[in-house]
């Protein structure tokens, strides 16, 4: 489904230069749920942007789909975010002038369903949500656990393979928290492929595969462990049954 | 997804009502300043024969000698004229000038007063469709032989006799009796392209008299005369033999046939004058133009208006930077947005065109304002400066103009900012909230 080779990324400002990812490896399945966590600053932003196709990397190969992700026109790249990926943030992102429905309807719009078919499916959506009966409501007065699932719903109308989170449950309290990654659970149970970015160790634990990204690599936890010598509590938790074997970083710093 | 930009962008206008009205402001002045002096351009460049233009022209000769002047007079001698006449080919043809006289009626009580008189004729008033109120030109026999004949139009008509129809009563003319025989509605052609000597946009006179009788009532010119070279005029005689070019003339010709027709008839007259040793230079030569022709050939148009319009543009430029600086800070505050939009699934083009929706509906709002504006500055205009009649009207073509002339011009400032938002990288903005 997903396959990065190589991959780096580099952020060129006046003074510095940041390697956001350096020879970047991963590979994702379809229908996995993988929850991705790392130390702030290590890149995991970055390669959750690159992998929804919202920034460019600076060499190496990507393939979605089976698709090239290289060289894409921009109008190419935005068809394939608005109709295989959705996007949810950890500042949920909701459009403020626009109502629940209308917030939801956005991806649709620039598919270019007609008007019943966005009716149809923003309905859906917002019932999977379970805010059916709020459509008319506008992003501020909901709580904010309320308006994460709006924008899940909104990722979800469209109906994508593949539904990217950073840190979707990031301002959330831990019961609000619980309530979102039970909805991403029976996202990914109904077949759609989930990579999540997270600091919440439990809530990773409770993902399929767990990775970590370390200076811009994809890292063995173990390893992590240790060269670091101590971890984070979450992390001696994880699952490591769940976690596939991952390209080991030939040179952490 | 033109009517989804549309409700976005009417969104956005009702979300900054202050700063979208000092927008719409900015564009309708620069708007309204254009379509003001666009108008007057407009109408001072209107033919206003309409559908007889091209079958209306005015004759010239080059009847002047050699290394004197190169171009042709824009008026004729009377000995011409009067040869002129005598040509069959056109359906209708007048010569003209304009005189003033003293006009009085038998009524003791009615002062006289000084009014300017074109001395034309009869054909005059078919030529340039002169509408009638009662009766009708002088005969054929009056424009042959001389006679005291006056045509009078409605607002002369209501001064001298009170109005009603008064064909018949008598008119004195410089203390001559002259009999009413026709009497028109008031009609100002606006330009006055039969005579565009006289003020281009001044109304036309409101009394005709025949042009045979200037050799005996011995009628001045009121208009230009012009001398290519020293003459010794002293009497009326004199100048009616004289090489002066003073008299308009207009010939009616109806089809191409007639015109080719014409333009022999006046090689032959040509050749005629030359061979009586008037006309010395080779390359002597009659010329007709159509009134559009015409027009443009006495620049009635004036450079100035279209230095006006020009300036007025310039304006409409400074609004418009105005409008890119404020849509530029309008656009990039809403970044974020436009990153979430980016993200799930808008692409680059789409942005572009939603942005460049608003604008124009924001362009739509000022010329439509502009529109407003620009009837307000004319009616200002024709009530404090007396801006001539018929400029002061705002064309019906302005309908149109000014919302396009609007929507692009907003659409040009628009570009740019719009292009900002929709390059900029979608990522940056997603962090940060
Ligand atoms: N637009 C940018 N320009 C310059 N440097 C950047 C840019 N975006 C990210 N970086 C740098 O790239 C590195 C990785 O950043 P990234 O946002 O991917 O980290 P992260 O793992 O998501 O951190 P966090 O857990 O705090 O969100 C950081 O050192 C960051 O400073
Ligand atoms: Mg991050």
């Amino acid at each position: 489904m997903l396959s990065m080779k190589n991959i780096n990324k580099v952020f060129k400002t006046d003074l510095v230069e940041t390697h956001a990812l350096r020879d970047f490896n991963l590979d994702v399945e379809e229908g996995e749920f993988v929850a991705v966590t790392g130390p702030s600053g290590s890149g995991k932003t970055t390669f959750l942007n690159i992998a929804g196709l919202l920034e460019g990397f600076t060499h190496g190969d990507f393939f979605l789909d089976g698709v090239n992700i290289s060289n894409l026109s921009d109008n190419k790249s935005a068809a394939i975010r608005n109709e295989k990926i959705g996007f949810i943030f950890q500042g949920f992102n909701l459009i403020p002038d626009l109502n629940l429905a209308e917030n939801v309807e956005v991806p649709l719009r620039y598919r270019g369903f007609n008007a019943k078919e966005r009716k149809i499916r923003v309905e859906r959506a917002l019932e999977q949500v379970g805010l059916a009966a709020r459509m008319k409501h506008l992003p501020t007065q909901l709580s904010g656990g309320q308006q994460q699932r709006v924008a899940i719903a909104r990722a979800l109308a469209g109906e994508p393979r593949f539904l990217l989170a950073d840190e979707p449950t990031g301002n959330l309290d831990s019961l609000m928290a619980r309530q979102v990654m039970e909805l991403l659970e029976d996202i990914n149970k109904a077949g759609t492929t989930i990579i999540m970015v997270t600091h919440d160790a439990e809530l990773a634990r409770r993902a399929q595969r767990n990775i970590q990204i370390v200076d811009g690599q994809v890292c063995d936890f173990t390893m992590y462990q240790g060269e670091q010598g101590s971890v984070a509590q979450g992390q001696s938790v994880a699952d490591v049954a769940a976690a596939e074997v991952v390209t080991v970083a030939s040179s952490v710093a | 997804m033109f009517f989804y930009y549309l409700d976005l962008a009417w969104r956005s206008i009702k979300k900054t009502p202050f700063l979208s009205l000092l927008m719409v402001l900015a564009i309708s002045i620069g708007i309204g300043i254009t379509i003001t002096t666009l108008n007057i351009y407009k109408m001072a460049s209107v033919n206003p024969a309409g559908e007889r233009s091209s079958s209306l022209f005015a004759v010239q000769l080059m009847s002047q000698d050699p290394d004197t002047w190169e171009n042709l007079s824009k008026q004729i001698t009377y000995q011409d004229a009067f040869n002129l006449l005598d040509s069959e080919v056109p359906v209708r043809q007048a010569a003209m000038f304009r005189t003033g006289l003293a006009v009085q009626t038998d009524d003791v009580n009615f002062s006289p007063i000084l009014e300017g008189v074109r001395v034309t004729g009869g054909d005059f008033f078919g030529l340039f469709k002169v509408p009638f109120l009662y009766g009708g030109p002088w005969s054929k026999q009056v424009d042959k032989e001389g006679g005291y004949k006056v045509v009078i139009n409605e607002d002369i008509n209501n001064k001298a006799f009170g109005g009603g129809n008064n064909v018949g009563k008598t008119l004195l003319l410089n203390r001559k009796p002259y009999q009413v025989v026709g009497i028109t509605k008031t009609w100002h052609p606006s330009p006055k392209y039969y005579d565009v000597n006289n003020g281009a946009f001044n109304d036309s006179e409101q009394i005709y008299v025949p042009f045979s009788l200037a050799p005996i009532e011995e009628f001045e010119s009121w208009g230009n005369n012009n001398s290519w070279r020293h003459e010794d005029i002293r009497t009326y005689q004199d100048r009616l033999n004289s090489e002066m070019h003073w008299v308009h003339y207009w010939a009616e010709l109806t089809n191409p046939a007639m015109q080719q027709e014409y333009k022999e008839w006046l090689v032959r007259y040509v050749e005629q004058q030359k061979a009586l040793g008037r006309f010395k230079r080779p390359d002597a030569k009659g010329e007709v133009s159509d009134v559009a022709t015409w027009l443009a050939y006495n620049k009635v148009v004036p450079e100035d208006n279209k230095v006006l319009v020009g300036l007025s543009v310039l304006f409409l430029i400074v609004c418009l930077v105005n409008m890119l600086g404020l849509l530029l800070a309008k656009f990039l505050k809403r970044a974020p947005e436009v990153g979430v939009r980016r993200a799930i699934g808008a692409s680059r083009l789409q942005i572009f065109s939603q942005h460049l929706v608003e604008v124009g509906l924001i362009g739509f709002c000022g010329g439509a304002l502009g529109l407003l504006w620009a009837w307000g500055a004319l009616s200002l205009l024709s009530s404090r400066f007396d801006l001539e009649g018929s400029l002061s009207q705002l064309d019906s073509s302005m309908w149109f103009i000014a919302p396009i002339i609007a929507v692009s011009a907003a659409i040009i400032a628009g570009i740019y900012p719009a292009w900002r938002i929709c390059s900029t990288n979608p990522s940056i903005y997603l962090k940060s909230q």
